[in-house]
């Protein structure tokens, strides 16, 4: 994760060293919060210089779609269970529901400004593999592994960073773990 | 892994090689950072609107057709992201049947290609060019249109036979009438011409050598641009592979054997010009002992055949009366073809050649069997010199008022000697089409760039009958419009006659209205838009259309059967097609630039083919420059010393020396048409033999080749044996030394090794339940070495380009190479054998034990595979490895500020996002597609199917003309590659080294006359 030395992340180091530990609690909750979908509400945010996670164009809340609003993530996220790529949803999508809600909220009127101009938002990528290696998202959902086993709970992030390690022993380990293929070809080439 | 590396670690040392390579790195003072360094974040550029028909990660195939040549092979266009990333020949096609040469895969990099015009250009003052804007460019060319004389406006195309031809005539006439001339370098007057002559058809013939038994051909290199090469390769294997113990036979009379001749059980060089005058003698000794059920109309040529003896033509040919008298045997026992010459034949007499050809044809019988007819078939579309020659006296003569030129490059592809650039500044305004700043766009004042083929709706007819569609599988990579949509426009600017005449307001509109008579034509029921729908998702629709039959015509009797001759004491020069560079538009295409030409093996340039005995005489070692002069001009190029030439004749081929045309072409090698004869014969082509000199020079360069040594030197490499041997008994392979027994002690512990190296992999993942083992069986009888599949590699695997000076260092990096060697000479029979060499995957890889970071290591499928990023470079792989089939990045020819850089912008588009794009540092090699292997893994494993035999093809064996390639599973008993293997033609190269390749090769089997 890459560093910030600005001030105002300075001054917000404490709450960032908590932050894991929140994330913790959210996270051992998870299951009970799908059960019970009601329960969970975004929290308002006032501070976003203190959110772990590179800082995206348009401060899209994935706490609130996945979370508060039990979106499914394949809404937006569509080519997940057929391509090695989970896609990523066109303007058009958002668009979708934004054309209606939200239109008060700043941060809608910059997406509905961008659709407007036909400019594509150009989102900071964050959870970067080497070019050397292959991912098939296809098979890691056909094997039911769920997103959150490798993106950690996306549904309680108001800002998405990036949650494990995604380096080669992290792999294997799951690999080994489920006794599926260790062959290097499997995702090197 | 740590199990499989117990037995590799020392008794007392408990220490393996990665742990080894560990300590001294941070013995080494750790000064190598492993970690990737955090750069410029990445961005994820979403979709405004997301595309119906596109998944991302997920390819989309589109139906097109290739306009690479004018053999118009359909091609099935794959499409990542909105970007055309893969050519592959379309199976359903009737022309191609899902294969495709080298030109035809490297058409990627004429979309992609950085030396595009990116936008209209005009010329300003000064003589450069400056971008404008399309409006004003239309608006320009109307003024000039409207102000130009009747009739004096011409239009120049290559071969568009089509709805292109169809609207360039319509748009002519409805600004009150043009010219329309079409030129193609490679076309085929002398054959049209023969065929009006004997039979009185205007068309060319269709040549069924799949039919054929015995094919004889006089020159024609129909393997390598003539008519339909893709078509023709497969119609000859069809009847040349030895198959269920029987074979055709092929003899090539021609003086310079090029890859056709080579593929030829028997070559016969005749004195140049002569091979006319041998089909003559062939027709007379059939005639004579009535060898065949000869037409009773052939007495109107009796006069002509009786003058031409065996003994008669022997003198003048150097071909022997008994040769003579042999082959008409052998044509008359079997069904039997003869080829009249291409554009490596076309000297003067060419016609009488061709029909002379068409007599042989005519008394053997074949016509309305091996050779038939439809009128107006003509792969360069009525293509004629004589047009092209006419336009340029037109315009010395002040009588052209506008040209406009598409798809054709004269001032490069015509005989230095017509002056066409000197012509063209004689016309006021000259508007070019082109997508590239060629030699003939050099010469315009207004280019408005034409989209791709890719990026273009259009139509194609390779022959009567096939209706091939073309449509964008992609967006338009600049700022350029369809030449189709530009007319259109000109004429509703014009206004008046011009505009009333069109109601199509797109050309996609105009092809539409013409695909309505195509669908009553064809008879094809339903709606237009089902006709239509049906039509896109096919590429095109096609009727069988046989041919038929001809009789002689009136006039044949009256035909003079001159032969060609050069002077006493001249050589003879033979411009040849170049079967990658075709006539020098594929010169702009680096991939096809790095294929070595399949004789010579020579990249990145031109050379002069001499006999060795004649450059003897003169003292010329190889790579020394000569000066080759005919009355024309004078040419220099390194010589290239070569026995399929006759001592007589020198030979150059056709595509180096543009002075325009982009980076990868400019300023390559020469222009052989500085040498040829600028007067248009009397079947109204060029001539492209010429009498020349040739003059050391004293100069030298290393010539850019990749041959290594053209001899076997006994490792018995390329196999081969006889029909004969194969029908008295087995095939016994030569000079090779059979593995050397192998301990059983060894054998047991090998057989551990891997046992364990395996045990539970193969239980996991992929290989659960079932347990591949890949390989390959490569049919020699069927390779013609035609190198579609080199390319094919690259496209597939963003193999690097490297340059002419890296080639020089022997640095290609082609990890499928056609490697040729020839056999006899001196007196023998000279002939040449060419074989694929890839990665065998050998099962006891001498690669792999060498490498110190487990780079190279076998997988549980049976796959030598390198990974990359293990990879630290020291070669000792390669070094190791007998077949030297693996290749290093000197260079970061993935770094865009690396000089070396591959694939300067947008050349990078067309890299296949499936597979890494390698650094420096790293080697690498033939994986066996294996991204193939893995998606149909994936693909198997999603819709919960096993994988069948066939659903893998590498890319070389999808696109191999010949299906000489096999790929498969070895543990699969019931699969053709398991089946194919245990051939008695099966041999492993180098088998003596006992690396147990999973390569199998099954040897060439040559069809001897018998003594």
């Amino acid at each position: 994760m890459s560093a910030d030395f600005r001030p105002a992340a300075r001054a917000a180091a404490a709450v960032v060293a908590l932050l894991p530990l929140v994330l913790a609690v959210v996270w051992l909750r998870t299951p009970e919060a799908q059960q019970q979908p009601a329960e969970f509400v975004a929290p308002a945010i006032s501070d976003t210089g203190s959110l772990e996670g590179p800082r995206q164009p348009i401060f899209f809340r994935h706490d609130i779609h996945a979370g508060q609003y039990q979106m499914d993530c394949r809404y937006c996220h569509y080519a997940v269970e057929v391509s090695p790529y989970p896609g990523l949803p066109s303007m058009e999508t958002c668009m979708g529901c934004h054309r209606i809600t939200g239109a008060a909220l700043p941060e809608v009127q910059k997406l509905r400004e961008a659709a407007g101009t036909g400019q594509a938002i150009e989102w900071v990528k964050v959870h970067n593999l080497p070019q050397f290696v292959r991912f098939p998202h296809m098979r890691h959902v056909r094997a039911e592994i769920a997103c959150q086993t490798c993106h950690g709970p996306v549904e309680r992030m108001p800002q998405v960073y990036q949650y494990a390690s995604l380096k080669m022993g992290w792999c294997l380990d799951c690999h080994k773990q489920r006794q599926v293929t260790t062959d290097c070809t499997a995702c090197h080439y | 892994m740590s199990d499989s590396w117990q037995m590799l670690e020392g008794e007392g040392a408990r220490i393996n090689r990665r742990k080894f390579l560990k300590v001294l790195g941070v013995a080494g003072g750790g000064a190598v950072a492993l970690s990737g360094c955090a750069g410029e974040p990445e961005k994820l550029i979403p979709y405004l609107i997301a595309p119906e028909d596109q998944i991302p990660g997920v390819a989309t195939w589109y139906a097109t057709t290739c306009r690479e040549c004018p053999g118009g092979c359909g091609v099935h266009a794959k499409v990542r992201e909105g970007r055309v990333v893969k050519l592959e020949g379309n199976p359903d096609h009737p022309v191609n049947l899902g294969k495709l040469c080298a030109r035809g895969q490297a058409a990627l990099q004429g979309v992609y290609n950085p030396d595009r015009v990116r936008s209209p250009l005009a010329r300003t003052a000064g003589g450069d060019f400056e971008p404008i804007s399309w409006e004003d460019a239309l608006q320009r060319v109307a003024e000039r249109l409207g102000s130009a004389e009747r009739g004096r406006i011409w239009f120049l195309t290559g071969n568009e036979k089509g709805t292109f031809e169809q609207l360039v005539r319509e748009w002519l006439s409805a600004f009150g009438s043009g010219r329309h001339v079409v030129y193609e370098p490679f076309g085929y007057e002398a054959l049209r011409r023969a065929t009006l002559d004997v039979f009185g058809i205007d068309g060319l013939p269709f040549y069924h050598l799949d039919e054929a038994r015995y094919i004889l051909s006089f020159g024609a290199d129909f393997l390598e641009t003539w008519l339909s090469p893709v078509e023709l390769t497969r119609r000859f294997t069809a009847s040349h592979a030895f198959q269920n113990g029987s074979m055709g036979r092929l003899v090539q009379v021609e003086p310079r054997m090029g890859l056709t001749g080579m593929n030829a059980d028997e070559w016969i060089a005749p004195v140049p010009g002569t091979e006319g005058l041998v089909a003559l003698a062939i027709a007379h000794v059939i005639v004579r002992d009535r060898l065949a059920r000869v037409p009773a109309d052939v007495s109107r040529i009796r006069q002509v055949l009786d003058a031409h003896t065996p003994e008669a033509v022997a003198g003048r040919s150097g071909v022997a009366a008994e040769t003579i008298e042999r082959l008409a045997r052998e044509f008359t026992a079997e069904s039997s073809v003869a080829l009249p010459g291409g554009v490596g034949s076309q000297h003067s007499q060419a016609h009488a050649s061709a029909a002379a050809v068409h007599l042989l044809n005519y008394v053997a019988g074949n016509v309305g069997r091996t050779v038939t007819f439809a009128p107006g078939y003509d792969p360069s579309g009525g293509s004629s010199y004589r047009g092209l020659a006419d336009l340029a006296a037109a315009a010395r003569n002040g009588e052209v008022g506008v040209l406009l030129v598409h798809g054709a490059n004269p001032v490069y592809a015509s005989p230095a000697g017509l002056g066409f650039a000197q012509a063209m500044r004689q016309i006021s305004f000259k508007v070019s089409f082109s997508r590239f700043l060629d030699e003939t766009a050099r010469e315009a004042d207004l280019i408005l760039p034409d989209h791709d083929p890719l990026e273009q709706w259009n139509d194609y007819e390779p022959r009567p009958g096939v209706y091939a569609l073309q449509q964008p599988v992609m967006q338009p990579v600049f700022d350029t419009r369809q030449t189709g949509d530009v007319l259109l426009e000109l004429a509703r600017i014009s206004g008046g006659q011009a505009a009333a005449r069109f109601s199509a307001s797109t050309y996609r509109d105009y092809l539409m209205e013409r695909w309505r008579q195509i669908q009553r034509q064809v008879g094809a029921r339903g709606t237009f838009e089902e006709f239509w729908n049906e039509a896109l998702r096919r590429g095109g629709v096609w009727t069988e259309v046989r041919g038929r039959g001809a009789s002689l015509a009136a006039g044949v009797s009256r035909l003079q059967f001159d032969a060609w001759s050069a002077p006493e004491g001249s050589l003879t020069l033979i411009a040849y097609p170049s079967s990658a560079l075709y006539d020098g538009r594929g010169a702009n295409r680096p991939w096809l630039q790095e294929l070595p030409d399949p004789v010579t093996k020579v990249t990145w340039g031109s050379w002069v083919e001499i006999h060795p005995e004649t450059a003897a005489r003169m003292g010329v070692a190889e790579g020394e420059f000569v000066e080759v002069s005919s009355e024309a001009g004078a040419i220099r190029a390194p010589a290239y010393l070569y026995q399929g030439v006759r001592p007589d004749v020198v030979a150059v081929a056709v595509g180096q020396g543009h002075t325009a045309f982009g980076r990868y072409a400019e300023g390559r090698g020469v222009n052989v048409y500085g040498v040829l004869g600028a007067e248009p014969q009397e079947f109204g082509g060029i001539a492209y033999y010429a009498a020349v000199s040739i003059r050391k020079t004293g100069e030298y360069e290393r010539l850019a080749k990749t041959e290594g040594t053209p001899r076997q030197l006994g490792r018995g490499i390329a196999q081969a044996t006889t029909l004969a041997e194969m029908l008295h008994g087995e095939f016994h392979p030569e000079h090779t030394e059979h593995a050397a027994e192998v301990p059983e002690h060894i054998e047991e512990v090998l057989e551990q090794w891997q046992e364990r190296q395996y045990a539970d992999w193969r239980n996991r993942g992929n290989y659960a339940g079932e347990h591949p083992r890949w390989g390959m069986v490569i049919d020699l009888s069927r390779c013609t070495g035609c190198s579609a599949c080199v390319t094919a590699c690259y496209a597939e695997n963003n193999i690097p380009t490297v340059g002419k000076a890296a080639v020089q260092r022997g640095r290609e990096m082609s990890w499928l190479r056609i490697e040729r060697y020839f056999e006899g000479g001196n007196g023998e029979p000279f002939e040449a054998r060419v074989i694929p060499m890839l990665c065998q995957h050998c099962t006891n890889a001498p690669c792999e034990p060498v490498c110190p970071v487990f780079a190279a290591y076998h997988t549980p499928d049976g796959l030598n595979a390198q990974v990359y990023n293990r990879c630290v470079g020291t070669r000792y792989c390669s070094n190791n490895c007998p077949y030297k089939v693996r290749y290093f990045n000197w260079f970061d020819y993935q770094n865009p500020a690396d000089p070396a850089f591959a694939w300067p912008d947008p050349l990078h588009w067309l890299l296949n996002p499936d597979i890494t794009v390698r650094s420096k540092g790293v080697m690498e090699k033939c994986t066996f597609c294996i991204q193939r292997i893995r998606g149909a893994q994936h693909r198997a494993r999603m819709e919960g199917i096993p994988i069948r035999d066939g659903d893998i093809k590498t890319a070389c064996e999808q696109t191999c003309p010949a299906d000489a390639i096999v790929f498969g599973d070895l543990n699969d008993p019931d699969s053709r590659v398991s089946r194919l293997a245990l051939d008695p033609r099966g041999y492993k190269v180098l088998e003596g080294l006992n690396t147990r390749p999973a390569i199998t090769y099954l040897a060439r089997v040559r069809n001897r006359a018998e003594e």
